[in-house]
């Protein structure tokens, strides 16, 4: 930090002084200059389309904007609305941040076991085609989750859909609770999956099976060499996808609009839904409002990517 | 390590030549004459492993059948005609293979361009992939190949800004995007999302292991950064620029909340979005088909380009938490 400042400062003394001889100029600016045409595209669309809106993201929750004029201060007024309780932003804040919470409280440990549990049955040394069985569950989350949305409401729809027909069911799912939290979720699981499976697949095949021959001889079974040997030894991979599954699960938005629309009666509505809604719905915008709900949430994933960092290190560190 | 080896070699062999799908004996050990430290399962005797195996083939299968059975049943109903759901009772598979529905496409679908939406989309992913891959690969150059003050610092104060949760600067990227006149454009698509600092990260990753002597090398011969970059380091990165421009693509294609935000006309949209407006035809007898064509036609490229580049999706996965495949 304090060298670059003395080379720039360096530099525009210099330049002051040879103005006109580029080859007079310091080393510090001249390397500036000669990699300034493989940085600078990016530079510049990085301060437009990344700087800029961080910041000016965090001012306008400060604001009362309706996208169309320009955003007015009004201080602390946003966030004291939403947390308000006489105030109807609140209760739709509380809905939509406790939606996002249940979907996540639930959702992450799912979209950690599930591919934990596969990676390990693939992991079997004498199992055969565990690359097609890894492909089958990777794919759908190539598939667009609208497009998957679709599918998965035609496999639960009520009239047309092999669910009801082979239960022998009338379930309308989607519209009915913990229907419609179940289609949810399996449409997150069967979608989201696939990169986990692949990380625990690589990392556990990355344990030497020298550590599994120890615990074997000291009478470890199957599930206490998981355990004891699997486990810690992925602790990396687990924390990367803990993080990386949380903060994605706080964003979640399609799944709820494509299959339930909120409903019924606002049970899936999430906060994402709800920023949509106030910044960009069919009313008047009230950006304002959606930004200090958006500026919220992201405190709140903020500070989790943070405590599972430091729980996990402390926990393996020791 | 050698040993970890021959034990490999010697489980697969007979496996290979056991009878479709069933393996030959897993613990050659097993068998007689192998030594009994080759044991691979931990504390389980041959029989229990045995039924351990075919426990996991069973579970395994039974979820492959699950995981593939929204993609198979949206591709059948595409082929089913209109009448068949009016008039016949539930089956899996159509009483009679029709293509009427995708025929359907070529005209809109209830008055929605479903083949317009599907061009778009591959203009906006197309474009996005290849322009990231430009702006990512000569950006990775600058933070890689070449030495100015401060770049480690400018480098990590991207990457620490870039992990700033995306939601909170969604209303001022709409903002900015509106006031550069691209709403409803493609451009709105394709732009934004060049300002990521991931991939620059993933090929400076890549870059480190390119020995610097071959720039040298080049140097002395009087090559400049330009013929360097276009001449040494760009065909040796071309596998991870190829991770970068699938990831591209496919993020592209399904992206969802931002295209909702930034397309109003029917006509700009891209598939995934207009899809959106497509679904309420479920409940429709006459045009569930269609409904499932279009789905089914929002599936088809990544979908393809799994297939073709299968090996570079699952690598780089294996590779992005530190761990090599």
């Amino acid at each position: 930090m304090s060298t670059s400042t003395t080379a720039r400062r360096e530099a525009r003394t210099r330049t002051r002084r040879a103005p006109s001889s580029s080859r007079r100029l310091p080393q510090g600016l001249r390397a500036w200059l000669r990699a300034l045409p493989f940085m600078g595209p990016h530079l510049v669309l990085f301060a437009v389309f990344g700087l800029i809106p961080a910041v000016f993201g965090i001012y306008v929750a400060f604001t009362q904007w309706n996208l169309v004029g320009d955003p007015e201060f009004i201080g602390l007024d946003n966030f004291r609305v939403l947390f308000d309780t006489d105030h109807a932003f609140h209760r739709i804040f509380i809905n939509g941040l406790w939606n996002t919470i249940l979907f996540v409280i639930i959702g992450v440990p799912l979209l950690i076991g599930v591919p934990l549990v596969l990676a390990v049955l693939l992991s079997r040394k004498d199992l055969r085609a565990a690359n097609v069985f890894q492909g089958i569950f990777f794919v759908p989350g190539l598939i667009s989750v609208s497009a998957g949305a679709i599918a998965w409401n035609l496999v639960f729809n009520r009239e047309f859909g092999p669910v009801n027909h082979y239960l022998g069911t009338d379930i309308s799912f989607t519209t009915t609770q913990p229907w419609a939290w179940g289609t949810i979720f399996v449409l997150t699981i069967w979608a989201g999956i696939g990169g986990n499976l692949i990380i625990y697949r690589s990392a556990i095949s990355a344990v030497p099976q020298e550590l599994y021959e120890v615990a074997s001889i000291d009478g470890a079974g199957a599930a206490r060499s998981f355990i004891n040997v699997t486990l810690p030894s992925i602790r990396l991979p687990l924390l990367y996808t803990t993080v990386m599954t949380t903060t994605a699960s706080f964003n979640v938005f399609a799944q709820p609009l494509m299959l339930t629309n909120g409903g019924p009666a606002d049970s899936t509505t999430v906060l994402m839904m709800e920023v949509r809604d106030l910044a960009f719905g069919g009313g008047p915008s009230i950006a304002g409002v959606a930004s200090a709900m958006a500026v919220l949430l992201g405190l709140v994933l903020m500070a989790i990517s943070a405590i599972q960092f430091f729980i996990m290190y402390r926990r393996t560190d020791v | 390590m050698s040993d970890t080896a021959v034990i490999e070699t010697d489980q697969r062999a007979p496996g290979r030549g056991g009878a479709d799908g069933v393996p030959g004996h897993p613990f050659p050990g097993a068998q007689g004459g192998g030594r009994g430290r080759r044991r691979r399962i931990p504390g389980g005797s041959p029989m229990r492993s045995r039924i351990a195996l075919i426990i996991t083939y069973v579970v395994l299968a039974a979820l492959a059948l699950i995981w593939l059975l929204p993609v198979v049943f949206s591709l059948s109903t595409s082929f089913k005609s209109p009448t068949e759901f009016a008039f016949e009772a539930f089956r899996m598979l159509p009483a009679q293979w029709v293509a009427d529905n995708y025929i359907a496409l070529l005209n809109d679908v209830a008055g929605y361009p479903v083949l317009r939406w599907f061009w778009n989309s591959m203009f906006i992913s197309t474009m996005h992939a290849t322009l990231t891959v430009v702006v990512v690969s000569i950006a990775g150059y600058g933070y890689s190949r070449l030495d100015f003050p401060g770049k480690d610092t400018l480098f990590f104060t991207l990457l620490a800004i870039s992990l700033f949760p995306v939601i909170a600067n969604l209303i001022p990227l709409y903002e900015i995007v509106a006031r550069l006149g691209w709403v409803n454009s493609p451009w709105a698509m394709i732009v934004p999302g060049l300002a990521g600092v991931a991939s620059i990260f993933l090929v400076r990753a890549f870059m480190a292991g390119i020995p610097k002597e071959m720039d040298d090398a080049a140097r002395i011969d009087g090559a400049g950064d330009f013929q360097i970059f276009f001449r040494i380091v760009l065909p040796l990165i071309r596998p991870i620029l190829i991770v970068i421009f699938l990831f591209a693509f496919t993020g592209s294609w399904n992206d969802f909340l931002w295209p909702l935000i930034v397309f109003n006309d029917v006509e700009q949209m891209p598939i995934t979005a207009g899809l959106q407006l497509l679904q309420n035809m479920l409940g429709a007898y006459d045009s569930i088909g269609q409904l499932m064509a279009s789905a089914v036609l929002a599936m088809i490229p990544t979908l393809v380009l799994f297939l073709v580049a299968q090996k570079y999706f699952v690598s780089s996965l294996s590779m992005s938490s530190g761990i090599k495949g």
